[in-house]
């Protein structure tokens, strides 16, 4: 399997020079048969890394311990999920997975675009393709994933690093794959306009799309890693400038600025130098990133390792693509000049220009905060670290500034603002502003910088407000129908510049979670059982610990009661689990309390069984959730944004009543899906910390009459959980669980199952029934380790998956109707063209 | 006549160039001051004893490995002393050594012959870690296969 494995990648790496050359060729000698096969040869590119996947996720499959890679990121005991996800846990497979993801996504853009760009795909072929070569060459003379041992293969393998196994980390690497890559693609078609000359703003459409792809599983890639150092790291937060974190934000700022930047060039033919410029660096900065994290030039604490070789020919890479990017970038200067000058400074454009300096100006501060240490040691010989510190001194008010400007941005017209508009337009984002400030000072939050956040917060949100309330009055006068039509119609008219609003609001809440920190709490304690300690309004109290064994790993788990006012709310089970083979690595399981308003989070930092002493660290982190839910926002405004053209055709212009209405009713089912978006994290909170009402809410409707109560059976995913996590008190089958212990001799496990569906019927919710059965049989003897929380993780993506179905069914929809309309439309609504143009100027105005 | 300052304001790329070099000026001013008490030296235990006068009191990362046998533990408290050296334990010959102390939670991989990062100043009394200071490598035999967090 491995030769087959290794011969894919060879062939691949053949068949990209063949597709590179023969494009290249072909279009210089203007034979379009050799363009066609270039092309036919980057599809089957994607075909060959397809099989070559294959074969590498066969391999973990079939535990083949010939292969090194295999056996160093996998072992017989792994879960299936991990198996498959360690194809990417590791150096050699991450490049593959890389190439993997690009050909996917090379072939799509060249498939979508091969009638409208004709002149521009064979150089976006052949640019795709030697980018790929580069990584194919890696591995080829490198870092072969398939690499075998020559005799003694083990019998074992040594399993993936305890940390990774965890379902964000399944998700985040390719997520942040997936945005690194997808950079490519723009880089690629900048690189064909910039050959052929073709610089019309018409390769910026082919790219919009996929940079705004691209930025949204970045920020998802990042958010995902942020949620992971935070459950799993166990230091209390979620971002820590290290190297590998600063590798993922420095494409996302210049990819950010990109996205606003082609705004400018689109509206008024400015700044195209700059456009071209940050799509080069944007995806220099991907592979700069990839350079940073696997070529150990800076250390991490999670970093690959150190690797001189991969160092050098990233580095050649790199000189090339910068060398000749810039190159064609000046040979083409002439052709990028801009058609229109700056007009006031009081401007959109303006605006935009500041925005991009700033996040261009984060990206290099970053960059340089990352490499100070190598500089340091380069040029004094000392090594010089910073750390957190400076880049928070700097951050911080570069971070505002730019959340002002979301705020300022909108407000401004292009070209020129009149002191009577921007009074008009100030005045209620102003209002907003102050109010909030007014808020913060009032809960006596420190005005720099919380305090001003919140005050920018509040303008932003007014701004935003500000936006959708004018825009959608005008558009309800002009097609006299109800405010919400209107609305619907604003946004489908103009969906990159709403659904950009609604990724605004999306920041603003991540905002709004920063500014938390300036109210976190910490907390080191060292706790007898029995004993308490106060942190922020909470009581803590240590009721022992336990230690127990899965076959894959030992866990000992710290017993906590959170107490608030005196009454329980709360149990916690912190635990640090040692995973077989990784014994001198264990990893910290954190016990977090989810609100809304804040955290709990409680790490168990040591223990000593002997005395049953607990030693914990408690954070309160108020405000976290603000993030995740403010990522989850930002998606959806994306995700309008990235909507096709005409799917919201329907309602922009030829619209029968009925399909008003049927819009209502799926909007007001995607408003439900929020409100059940928000109660499912909240419940999958709560499921998380403990107690699980929405589970015991299932429990009419499922059959609990008395005969199935005692049966041997779990009816719900809650019953079961709790069947797994008390043990049988019968004394003869060795401590085994409810679930498990299913001798039909054990009278004992059959009663204790019927008391639990009893308690489950009377909608206890998880603690309760703990304690119940705690009061009655006396001791915390029965009582399992906490199941693996990985499932209840997982709760925590079905909102986000309800809304992206809700926005996927709702395009479909849209489509549908903009398909089927016209032909009915024409006779009913064509009535008034004159209605049309001026609702038309209208709303270029209010651009 | 003239004055300097319709000069200066009259001509455009004089203008800028001001602009530009006030700018350059902020930015560096603000560099300097954020990087001087930002950053941190990174030493090996060796290096600092050798001149421990000058390095009383700079922020520092000190690298070393933990002296066998060296860590105490107040009882029921989270008060740890240690001493740290500069060669690895296995190599026979310790270096310099120095006493360290540390108030908080250690991470796991804080041990015997542990290779440790420590973030700090230096006392006359020895070193004094700060809050989360300790930094732990694993021992050496899972180094090699210290994989990473993907990006």
């Amino acid at each position: 399997m491995a030769t087959l494995g290794t011969f894919l990648l060879l062939a691949s790496f053949v068949v990209c020079s063949y597709s590179a050359v023969a494009t290249v060729v072909g279009t210089r000698r203007g034979s379009r048969p050799l363009v066609e096969s270039g092309i036919g040869a980057f599809y089957l590119i994607t075909a060959l890394m397809t099989c070559a996947s294959a074969v590498m996720v066969n391999a973990f499959l079939t535990n083949d311990y010939t292969i090194k890679y295999v056996v160093h990121y996998s072992d017989s005991v792994q879960p299936l999920f991990y198996k498959i996800t360690s194809y990417w846990g590791g150096l050699d497979g991450s490049i593959m997975f890389w190439v993997f993801l690009l050909s996917i996504f090379g072939s799509i853009a060249v498939y979508v675009n091969r009638e409208r760009h004709r002149e521009l795909i064979p150089y976006v072929v052949a640019t795709i393709s030697v980018v790929q070569m580069f990584f194919l060459y890696l591995m080829v003379v490198h870092k072969n994933p398939f690499a075998t041992y020559v005799a003694g293969a083990p019998q074992e393998g040594e399993g993936l690093n305890p940390l990774l196994q965890n379902y964000w980390m399944a998700i985040h690497p390719p997520s942040l794959y997936t945005g690194f890559v997808g950079m490519t693609v723009p880089f690629a078609f900048g690189i064909a306009a910039l050959i052929t000359g073709h610089l019309d703003d018409s390769w910026l459409r082919a790219v919009r799309r996929w940079t705004m792809f691209s930025w949204l599983f970045l920020s998802f890639g990042l958010t995902l890693g942020m949620i992971w150092a935070y459950e799993e790291l166990g230091w209390g937060g979620y971002w820590a400038w290290d190297p590998v974190e600063n590798a993922g934000l420095l494409p996302w700022f210049t990819a950010t600025a990109f996205l606003h930047s082609v705004m400018v060039q689109e509206r008024r033919s400015m700044l195209r130098v700059w456009n071209v410029t940050l799509v080069i660096v944007t995806f220099f900065l991907t592979i700069f990133g990839t350079f940073m994290t696997r070529s150990g030039v800076v250390q991490s604490v999670h970093a690959f390792g150190q690797d001189t070789t991969l160092a050098w020919l990233f580095t050649g890479f790199m000189v090339a693509i910068l060398s000749f990017s810039f190159g064609l970038v000046i040979y083409r200067l002439p052709l990028l000049k801009a058609r229109n000058e700056l007009d006031s400074w009081l401007s959109r454009e303006a605006a935009f220009l500041v925005n991009n300096w700033i996040l261009l100006f984060s990206a290099m501060l970053v960059l340089f905060g990352t490499m100070f240490p190598t500089l340091s040691e380069a040029i004094t010989g000392e090594r010089l670290t910073v750390a957190g510190p400076f880049f928070n001194k700097w951050l911080i008010p570069v971070g505002l500034v730019l959340l002002g400007l979301t705020g300022l941005g909108p407000l401004l017209a292009w070209r020129r603002s009149t002191i009577k508009n921007l009074v008009d337009q100030f005045f209620w984002p102003a209002a907003g502003g102050l109010v909030s400030l007014g808020a913060a000072l009032a809960l006596k939050i420190p005005v720099w910088s919380a305090g001003l956040c919140f005050a920018l917060c509040g303008m932003v949100v007014a701004t935003v407000v500000q936006e959708f309330w004018r825009g959608a009055r005008v558009r309800q006068k002009n097609t006299r129908t109800d405010l919400f039509t209107a609305l619907v119609g604003l946004v489908g008219r103009n969906k990159r510049r709403y659904g950009g609003y609604i990724v605004h609001v999306g920041i603003v809440l991540i905002f709004f979670g920063f500014a938390g920190n300036a109210r976190k709490l910490d907390q080191q304690v060292l706790l007898k059982p029995g004993a308490e300690t106060t942190i922020g309004r909470y009581t803590v109290r240590n009721n022992g610990i336990k230690v127990a064994d899965d076959g894959q790993k030992q866990m000992t788990t710290a017993y906590l009661s959170v107490f608030v006012n005196g009454q329980q709310v709360d149990g916690l089970y912190p635990a640090r689990w040692a995973y077989r083979r990784h014994e001198q690595e264990p990893t910290t399981e954190v016990a977090i309390r989810r609100t809304v308003a804040e955290d709990l989070y409680a790490v168990l930092g040591g223990f000593n069984l002997a005395d049953q002493s607990a030693t914990l660290e408690l954070h309160v982190n108020p405000l976290v959730n603000w993030i995740w839910f403010g990522f989850g926002v930002m998606a959806i405004g994306t995700g309008i944004a990235l909507l096709p053209e005409r799917s919201f055709a329907f309602a922009v212009s030829r619209l029968p009543a009925e399909a008003a209405t049927t819009v209502g009713l799926l909007l007001a089912l995607m408003l439900l899906g929020g409100t059940a978006l928000t109660a499912q994290s909240r419940s999958a909170a709560e499921a998380q910390s403990g107690s699980v009402p929405g589970a015991t809410g299932m429990q009419p409707g499922m059959g609990g009459s008395e005969d199935t109560r005692s049966s041997f059976y779990a009816r719900t995913p809650f019953e079961k959980e709790m069947q797994h996590e008390i043990v049988c008190t019968c004394g003869g089958c060795g401590h085994q669980n409810l679930a498990e212990c299913r001798k039909d001799a054990c009278v004992v496990a059959h009663q204790m199952r019927g008391e639990l569906a009893a308690l489950i019927d009377q909608g206890k919710s998880r603690d309760e029934i703990i304690q119940a059965f705690i009061t009655k049989y006396g001791s915390e003897e029965m009582l399992g380790a906490p199941v693996d929380k990985g499932f209840n993780r997982l709760a925590w993506l079905f909102p986000y998956a309800a809304g992206a179905t809700g926005a996927l069914l709702v395009g479909f929809a849209a489509v549908r109707w903009s398909r089927r309309l016209p032909a009915r439309a024409d006779a009913a609504v064509a009535a008034d063209p004159d209605l049309e143009e001026r609702l038309d100027d209208e709303l270029r105005d209010l651009d | 006549m003239v004055s300097f300052l319709e000069v200066l304001m009259t001509h455009r790329y004089i203008k800028m160039g001001v602009t530009a070099a006030v700018l350059a000026l902020a930015f560096a001013g603000l560099m300097w001051s954020t990087l001087r008490d930002g950053t941190e030296y990174f030493k090996h235990v060796d290096e600092v004893m050798a001149n421990r006068a000058a390095w009383e009191g700079k922020a520092l990362q000190l690298h070393g490995y933990v002296v066998p046998g060296s860590i105490m533990v107040k009882p029921s408290t989270l008060e740890y002393k240690f001493k740290v050296q500069n060669n690895p334990a296995r190599s026979g010959e310790s270096g310099t050594i120095v006493d360290a102390t540390y108030k908080g939670i250690v991470p796991d991989t804080f041990k015997d012959e542990a290779e440790v990062v420590l973030r700090g100043r230096l006392t006359s009394q020895g070193f004094h870690t700060d809050p989360n200071g300790v930094v732990a490598k694993c021992p050496s035999k899972y180094e090699e296969k210290a994989t990473g967090a993907g990006t």
